[in-house]
């Protein structure tokens, strides 16, 4: 028998299955088709087999690491989600997600990661907390570099000539977008009418990331809410497909009560043992240094307490 | 320095096709004003296709496929500049579209790869035209407008292999949809230009 399938991928946050784009688009589409895959969350991308997440390691021992691909080989193993489309339909699909990528794409990256307070606050925040020693300290830097460029890359010849120009642009194509998105999905349930297609478990990845996370600058957040049927949507497929990972974090609209509890007891601790080291530490050199020094016999009290006194002159001098 | 296309009206100079359609649209001219809801956003997404896909491979076959590089590409775009300059600017232009194209993933793709998701393109566009006259029946649109300029040159420009335009011709709706258009709004502009006909 051969071995099943394995996915690696970003962990949860944020009251969704994963944190990355791509991770949550291809999770979605293993559980629209109910692919039977073995997934590894991980928070750190060197324990993937290709060294990227997400990562699809094939009952052969191969290695896929393009969405797109781990999509289509999903497809050839008979786990197909656009198996009832029309000719017509498909090709609606490439379309869509060429508009996905062009529009709303570039905004996901500055929103998540060139944004400043976003980033800070909600991004670097999850991975620094996420990732192990040392990855921690660098690996977030690098992917936001990394992305920065990607994004440069993307908008290069678009370039107006300054970065707030460029930003509204950018900001307002994403809008026309969403707006596009919500007419063509009407009052249907899913794209295609009453059952997932791969383009479902795209635009879901873009609106679950967009809808779910906290984030302090949210313009496009904004203007999202404000379109029910995408938002309506996006809860449904996180019911019906991820009943017990979207369940995990409070939902957006609560006071940010919840993940923070769960962490307080080790921030607490970490506070408590932080404050000894440093008691400890200056106690010692205190003991060390002769600043402080104890006497142990009873009647050569008050000498020490001179001793301690003049210590503390001399160390004032 | 503006970017071609552009129009001079007046005073003002207006560039590349969205926003020069913007533009005539301000006027009050507008080929989309007959669609509803769903068909924009249906046209729109179809002109990012064609965006992301006919437009990137042009490019890579332009830029980085090496036979079209050396024989074509690098003394055409250095042609309007002196020796050493054209050389320069060549190499340098081909530098940035690699970076572009490793940047969307297109980077450790093929030219087999590239004409693949050529024909899909291709296979997407024949199938939403279908047997209509145009993508949205009886009325050209902006989309109409943008797969023409696309396929036209496709077709029409020689270049070292013809595979690209031979994955075109696979689709005769296509080559019927650009004959159609040649020759309702061309045929007055001359036979002294390339054609359809003789390729």
């Amino acid at each position: 028998m051969a071995a099943p399938m394995e996915l690696f991928c970003w962990s949860g946050g944020w009251g969704l299955p994963s944190v990355d784009l791509d991770s949550l688009t291809v999770l979605t589409y293993a559980r629209f088709t109910g692919a039977p895959l073995k997934v590894h969350k991980v928070t750190n991308p060197w324990q993937s087999p290709s060294g990227t997440l997400p990562a699809l390691r094939t009952s052969h021992g191969e290695v896929i690491s393009v969405p797109h691909k781990i999509i289509t080989h999903l497809r050839k193993e008979k786990y197909n989600a656009d198996y009832d489309l029309s000719a017509r339909q498909g090709a609606d699909t490439l379309a869509f997600m060429s508009l996905l990528e062009e529009k709303l794409l570039p905004v996901l990256i500055h929103t998540f990661w060139v944004d400043t307070k976003n980033y800070v606050e909600v991004t670097r925040k999850w991975y620094a907390e996420a990732m192990p020693f040392p990855l921690n300290f660098f690996l977030p830097g690098r992917m936001q570099r990394q992305f920065m460029e990607r994004l440069q890359l993307l908008c290069g010849e678009h370039r107006p000539e300054n970065e707030e120009e460029l930003e509204k642009e950018l900001y307002q194509e994403a809008r026309e977008c969403l707006t596009l998105l919500s007419q063509r999905l009407g009052s249907q349930k899913f794209f295609f009418g009453d059952a997932p297609a791969s383009l479902d478990a795209f635009v879901f990845g873009y609106l679950a990331l967009l809808l779910q996370a906290r984030l302090p600058s949210g313009k496009l957040q904004a203007h999202l809410r404000g379109l029910q049927n995408l938002c309506a949507y996006c809860t449904h497929v996180l019911s019906l497909y991820f009943p017990w990972d979207g369940a995990e974090g409070p939902p957006p609209r609560q006071t940010p009560a919840g993940p923070e509890t769960e962490e307080e007891p080790y921030r607490r601790r970490n506070q408590v043992l932080s404050v000894l080291a440093g008691l400890a530490a200056m106690v010692g050199y205190a003991l060390l240094s002769g600043i402080v020094s104890i006497q142990r016999t009873t009647p050569a009290r008050a000498p020490g307490t001179r001793s301690l006194s003049m210590a503390e002159e001399d160390e004032e001098e | 320095m503006s970017k071609v296309p552009f129009i001079h009206v007046g005073n003002q100079v207006v560039s590349e096709l969205g926003p020069i359609v913007q533009f005539v649209k301000a006027k009050g001219h507008s080929l989309s004003d007959g669609l509803d809801e769903v068909q924009k956003a249906e046209m729109k997404a179809y002109m990012e296709l064609v965006n992301n896909m006919l437009l990137t491979a042009e490019l890579y076959l332009q830029w980085c496929d090496e036979t079209t590089v050396g024989e074509i590409t690098h003394a055409r775009y250095g042609s309007p500049y002196p020796w050493p300059l054209n050389h320069i600017l060549a190499y340098q232009k081909q530098w940035e579209v690699k970076r572009k194209m490793k940047a969307i993933g297109w980077g450790n793709k093929t030219l087999d790869q590239v004409l693949e998701d050529v024909d899909q393109c291709c296979q997407a566009l024949s199938q939403r035209l279908g047997t209509q006259p145009y993508f949205f029946n009886k009325q050209p649109t902006e989309l109409d407008a943008l797969v023409f300029g696309h396929l036209y040159t496709i077709l029409t420009t020689q270049l070292t292999n013809d595979e690209l335009s031979e994955k075109v011709k696979n689709y005769s709706n296509l080559l019927a949809f650009c004959r159609r258009i040649e020759q309702h709004y061309f045929e007055d502009r001359g036979k002294g230009s390339s054609s359809i006909r003789s390729s």
